[in-house]
């Protein structure tokens, strides 16, 4: 038989109870005032424990409480209910156990989260990516060049490298100048591609840009882009890249980055798709050699290129090894295409100047 | 016996604080431990059992507050306002850019004002559900707190109020805030007794007006002494004065506002009754830097894992500072009549605001 404080919860006064053992899981409570009540293990919860106090409260009684001196007697503790103290299962197993398995699980949660672009770009569905793309180049709006003779040049350009993919159905790939005077290239979600008026006015070389668009469609057909899209995604990027402004949003979308994995599967294919195509891989590496020497000054705009596509000098030497002197190139464009690609964003009708 | 007294003398308090930071150690530790292994998720469990130490180390008249509120329902209260808000603020930032790409900036505009104000909107409700999940979860002798309104009204009256203040460059702030905290605690209630707060502007005004005035001043007085050095032609001297003088305006406006709260939040329980019981807080505007201060120093020294212990430290804080006067007729303190929200804390959550 214990002295407890009990409350009735149905105002603040304070009344005594005692309390004893009634069978193995059940306690006899016997208020003050009131009636002797014989309430089961099951019946009550243990709102409290610690060092000074044991608190049961009675379940579908709210504010009923029983508070117990410690140390309450084994045999009484016996036939309580259990208290918790990190909460549910944590409780049964303990708190080394758990957090090992805490710590397996969580290991598991982050290393599934970091090849989870890998596995699950190949199922996403290409209307939703193209749809997500199509608002991302809708955003461009008057970014982009509208030079009727450059598109041609453009999407004769992507033929030449990969015919049939500018003919409509899923696997479409539509490509676009920007008028952004940034040395760079894109590829977007939705399988679209663009290439910015910095890296038309630098490059003299259409074979050039022919290497780096075809390193851009291999992105697009391995599906990179998505891969980075659900890897951004994963860090809520996705959600910024839609928050941002105009200009932000060239430069987020410029921003999705791929892996060096990724760099060098579209390196190979782009040197693939120069051979099938007949197309000099020379220029292209004399590209990446020159990007590769301005990389020693700060403030250019070609390290954005190499910040995503890293080591420029090992691949220069890739896309020259690939030349072969059995094989009669032909040049990418003819001329007058060639100087309509050029000139596509400064031959656009409504040119509109920015920075 | 049926009225509990409670006249505090120089010993003897009727709210006091009887934890201690060893007692509380092995509950730190272990929350940041699970933390960590859960990758976040624990904290909802880590904040119920934290709150559920710092109440049970709480002495109101002679006996101990109780937490009842569990990691489980504000995990379920997160999910729940997550579920509700993400498509909100999915729709806002997918309508946003696509109106600027069609050149529709005025309505994109319009749609960026909508979203402001479905925000503070939000934010106030959310204040004011989170003070009232607190009190339902807040047991003494057996009986709870609450309030019988949902907040939506009060979300209404905040937005009001903010943008009033905003209008005014938040000159008219003292009147905003004490007519909300007013409105907030009014809708209160701990058992069968409402809380009633009569706190107003009075005697709030001129330290207000000091975190306009005093920055303004040193503005005025640093401007006179540099353009004099500067007329001696010593022109480092005078960018030192004007440098000096930017450090200053930047430490004086933070300590100022500071100032304010300390004196708002003593005014605001001076002027607060529950039934009988009347409250009083005497923190002043040093105390509070010192717990600023120190909180800030023993991250720094512990690297990191005293963030654990800011709670433990602010509850404390308050509970030192603050008193109980009057008696409380416990046999007329009748059980809670209000609704339990289930909710918990999950739109404070969302918004990261706290509710004291």
């Amino acid at each position: 038989m214990v002295q407890a404080t009990f409350y009735d919860g149905l105002n603040a006064e304070r009344y005594t109870a005692e309390v004893a053992v009634a069978g193995p899981r059940s306690i006899r409570v016997t208020p003050s005032v009131g009636e002797p009540v014989e309430l089961e293990a099951d019946e009550l919860v243990v709102a409290d424990e610690d060092k000074q106090k044991l608190i049961l409260s009675r379940r579908g009684l709210p504010g009923w409480r029983l508070i117990l001196d410690q140390p309450v007697a084994p045999e009484l503790r016996a036939a309580l209910p259990r208290s918790a103290h990190y909460g549910g299962w944590i409780d049964r197993v303990g708190l080394g156990k758990a957090s090992l398995v805490l710590a397996g699980i969580a290991g598991a949660v982050l290393l599934i989260g970091h090849s989870a672009p890998l596995w699950i770009a190949p199922i996403v569905p290409p209307s939703w990516e193209r749809n997500v793309g199509d608002a991302i180049v809708g955003d461009f709006g008057e970014l982009r060049c509208r030079s009727p003779e450059g598109d041609a040049a453009l999407n004769a350009l992507v033929e030449r490298l990969d015919p049939g993919a500018t003919g409509p159905g899923a696997n479409q790939i539509r490509i676009a100048a920007l008028d952004v005077d940034m040395f760079n290239a894109a590829a977007i979600p939705g399988a679209h591609i663009v290439v910015f008026k910095g890296a038309l006015d630098e490059t003299k070389n259409i074979d050039a840009l022919a290497g780096i668009i075809a390193h851009e469609i291999a992105h697009v057909r391995r599906r990179h882009v998505t891969e980075a899209l659900v890897r951004e995604l994963g860090i809520g990027a996705l959600i910024r890249t839609f928050a941002g402004s105009v200009g932000a949003n060239a430069e987020q979308v410029v921003g999705l980055s791929f892996t060096r994995a990724n760099e060098r599967e579209a390196d190979a294919d782009a040197i693939a798709t120069l051979r099938r195509a007949g197309i000099d891989p020379r220029p292209t590496a004399a590209l990446f050699a020159k990007l590769s020497k301005k990389a020693g000054g700060d403030s250019n705009p070609a390290l954005e290129f190499l910040d995503s596509h890293p080591g420029s000098k090992g691949r220069a030497g890739n896309f020259a090894r690939s030349y072969d002197p059995k094989i009669s190139y032909r040049p990418a464009l003819d001329p007058a295409a060639a100087k309509a690609m050029l000139t596509a964003c400064a031959n656009d009708p409504k040119p509109i100047k920015r920075r | 016996m049926n009225v509990m007294g409670s006249a505090p003398t120089a010993h003897e308090r009727a709210i006091r604080f009887t934890g201690n930071w060893r007692e509380y150690l092995p509950i730190a530790a272990s929350n940041v431990l699970l933390i960590i292994v859960t990758l976040g998720i624990y904290r909802f469990w880590a904040a119920a059992r934290q709150r559920r130490y710092l109440w049970s180390r709480t002495e109101v008249i002679g006996d101990r507050l109780e937490w009842s509120g569990t990691g489980k329902e504000m995990f379920i209260g997160f999910l729940i306002v997550t579920l509700v808000l993400l498509p909100f603020f999915l729709f806002f930032q997918f309508l946003l850019p696509a109106l600027v790409a069609r050149g529709k900036a005025e309505a994109a505009g319009g749609v960026f004002m909508l979203f402001y104000v479905a925000i503070l909107y939000l934010a106030g409700v959310a204040r004011f559900r989170a003070l009232r999940y607190r009190l339902s979860r807040t047991w003494w002798r057996g009986i709870r707190g609450g309030s019988d309104e949902p907040g939506w009204n009060y979300g209404g009256e905040y937005l009001g109020r903010i943008a009033l203040a905003g209008i005014t460059m938040w000159i008219a702030w003292p009147w905003m805030a004490t007519a909300l905290f007013r409105s907030r605690w009014n809708e209160m209630s701990f058992g069968s007794l409402p809380f009633r707060s009569t706190l107003d502007a009075e005697g709030l005004k001129r330290r207000w007006a000091g975190i306009y005035l005093i920055p303004l001043a040193l503005l005025f007085v640093g401007g006179i002494a540099g353009a004099t050095i500067g007329l001696g032609g010593r022109s480092a001297s005078a960018s030192a004065v004007v440098v000096a003088l930017i450090v200053m305006i930047y430490l004086a406006i933070p300590l100022l506002t500071l100032h304010w709260y300390a004196k708002y939040y003593r005014k605001a329980a001076e002027t607060m009754s529950l039934g009988e019981l009347e409250f009083g807080f005497d923190a002043t505007t040093w105390q509070w830097l010192k717990l600023f201060l120190g909180n800030i120093a023993l991250a720094v020294v512990t690297l990191g894992f005293g963030l654990a212990y800011w709670g433990y430290r602010n509850w404390a804080f308050m509970v030192r500072h603050m008193h109980l006067y009057g008696e409380i007729d416990v046999t007329a303190l009748g059980q809670s009549a209000t609704r339990v929200p289930t909710e918990a804390e999950g739109f404070a959550d969302a918004f990261d605001i706290g509710a004291l």
